[in-house]
């Protein structure tokens, strides 16, 4: 067969032969809305993955023995934030993983109070 | 008188005598002739049984496998024991046959060529959308919205690419996608599962840890989705697939098992045929036809080329049990042995490469005891705890703690909660001397560290 698409070199080696929607059953959206954020910090619970678990569940498991942000282990494990927000809801409702809402930027204390007190502290 | 009476008598037996031999002659001679134009007669025979049952056939099978009929032709060895207008009237007749035929292989191979073309182009433009379509899911990956869309587009891309793939294959030409390197078969299986319809019913089971070689993944994933995509097919929509792969003597079997209506004898040998189809015979056009046939086709066309073999059974959930086994010389370990998660080929780099994983990854078996049991007690324990021994350091000076903090926990946490009350009090009062044995050591221990 001499077709002249034949020997084109072809850069498919990159990533795996499936495709995101398998990897989510198809699941685009979380299916309870989650508390989920791309600051969310993620840290494992059991560190057990269940015999059977896909290996992107496994692997989060895997590397949130660290806390990680949402956007983290979208990065680590190459895949968009929503493909892991859904395979985070399915680890938040097994228990394998819990969330922890990242501290927001405005219930810090006021920096000058914390100098006011370092100062104190050093006075005494 | 007597004497004329007996010259004649002898002149008639001398002349019937001589015309006997004449006739004898003569029917010598037409015997003579006739056995040779019965001989004739059966060589003619026999060379035009020959023509039929050998010179034909052979000559056919030469032009199948791309003899140019001119060619053929001249390689037909002569047959001498016939006549040369016999002959030449032969070498006709099998002329016009052949050059029918070559026309006829020609329309044929073009038109597969045509078909090959096609679908090369669709194919081609198809892994072009992929690419882009998953760009556009990283790019588009915090807006659910969109990415759901996507996601359903790219469902249909490929479905898209794998007609286009089957068309390819029955038109005999290679896969249209190579992998370079060895994936492991759990990744070809769900690639598989990427290119059907109703890929959210398949139940993928236990696989068996082997990575399957470069040029072999492409066949499996489109064989395994033919296969799979018949099961999920012929079942009802609520019944699962359940899709697995073991280890067996003779390779690795890849089973589809459905809860459809099962086949009946008559079905299953027609599947048998169409999956024993020859695949040398080139395109058949009525294998584009319906769904079971297409599919069929292309599993017997893939097996043929990469030495799968596929077996149908029935199945105890009542529909059919499909085993498709992968030669050894398909097979390797997988690239990434281990566990579940070095299933996934994509999915540990983020773990080895330097990066900030790669830092942290370090440090855990040092640090990790330490945190679980705290993570347990939960913090605030391990807040009681240094602040027990920080403030008696860091009074007398408070540069230390850092370096002091660490060891002494451990050291002697006990004894010292209630030391470090009297100290507190102590230094309430203003009197920084020292007077008790902690006072002393914790004097001792802000001298050390001034050294």
């Amino acid at each position: 067969m001499s077709d002249p698409t034949h020997d084109r070199p072809r850069t498919w080696e990159e990533g795996g032969p499936e495709r995101l929607y398998v990897i989510t059953s198809g699941r685009s959206v979380a299916a309870e809305d989650g508390p989920l954020d791309v600051v969310t910090l993620i840290v494992t619970k059991k560190d057990v993955p269940g015999s059977g678990m896909q290996p992107e569940h496994a692997a989060i498991i895997h590397i949130c023995d660290y806390p990680l942000s949402v956007a983290e282990i979208s990065a680590y494990l190459h895949l968009p934030v929503s493909a892991v927000t859904v395979l985070l809801a399915d680890l938040l409702e097994s228990g394998h993983v819990e969330a922890r809402a990242p501290i927001p930027a405005a219930s810090l204390p006021d920096v000058e109070l914390l100098e006011a007190v370092m100062h104190g502290l050093q006075n005494l | 008188m007597g004497a004329i009476a007996t010259a004649a008598v002898a002149i008639a037996a001398g002349e019937a005598a001589r015309r006997g031999h004449a006739i004898d002659e003569l029917r010598r001679q037409s015997a003579e002739r006739e056995a040779a134009l019965h001989r004739q007669l059966a060589e003619q025979e026999s060379a035009t049984v020959r023509m039929a049952e050998e010179t034909l056939p052979k000559a056919m099978g030469r032009l199948q496998q791309g003899t140019p009929a001119e060619e053929v032709l001249r390689g037909i060895d002569h047959d001498s024991h016939v006549g040369p207008r016999f002959e030449a009237a032969n070498l006709d007749v099998l002329r016009y046959v052949l050059r029918a035929v070559e026309a006829q292989e020609d329309l044929r191979d073009s038109a597969q060529r045509a078909f090959v073309n096609i679908a090369r182009r669709v194919q081609a433009i198809v892994h072009q959308q992929a690419q882009e379509l998953r760009e556009m899911e990283d790019r588009h990956g915090h807006d659910a919205q969109v990415f759901g869309d996507l996601l359903h587009l790219d469902h249909r891309t490929a479905l898209i690419g794998r007609l286009a793939d089957s068309i390819a294959v029955l038109g005999g030409a290679r896969p249209g996608r190579q992998w370079q390197k060895t994936i492991p078969l759990f990744n070809v299986l769900r690639g598989a599962m990427s290119r059907i319809t109703d890929y959210q019913r398949v139940d993928l089971h236990s696989v068996a840890e082997v990575g399957i070689i470069g040029r072999g993944v492409e066949p499996l994933i489109h064989a395994v989705s033919e296969l799979l995509d018949n099961a999920t097919r012929y079942s009802p929509p609520q019944t699962r697939v359940h899709l697995t792969a073991t280890e067996v003597q003779s390779g690795v079997a890849v089973e589809i098992e459905d809860a459809g209506f099962g086949l009946t004898d008559e079905a299953r040998v027609r599947a048998e045929r169409a999956l024993a189809q020859n695949a040398t015979s080139g395109l058949d056009l009525d294998d584009l036809g319906e769904a079971p046939r297409l599919g069929l086709a292309v599993v017997g066309r893939l097996s043929h080329t990469n030495n799968f073999k596929v077996a149908l059974r029935a199945s105890a959930y009542g529909g059919v049990r499909v085993v498709l086994i992968v030669p050894p010389n398909l097979l390797t370990t997988t690239p990434a042995p281990g566990g579940a998660l070095a299933k996934a080929a994509s999915l540990p780099p983020p773990r080895h490469p330097a990066g900030p994983w790669g830092r942290r990854t370090a440090p855990p078996p040092v640090e990790e005891p330490m945190p679980a049991p705290r993570g347990v007690n939960g913090l605030p324990q391990r807040r009681r705890r240094t602040r027990a021994v920080a403030p008696p350091v860091r009074r007398p000076k408070p540069a230390v703690p850092t370096s002091d903090s660490a060891s002494p926990v451990s050291a002697a946490p006990p004894p010292q909660a209630g030391l470090w009350l009297a100290a507190f009090q102590e230094g309430i009062s203003g009197e920084p001397r020292a007077e008790s044995p902690a006072h002393r050591r914790h004097g001792l221990s802000a001298e050390e560290s001034e050294q």
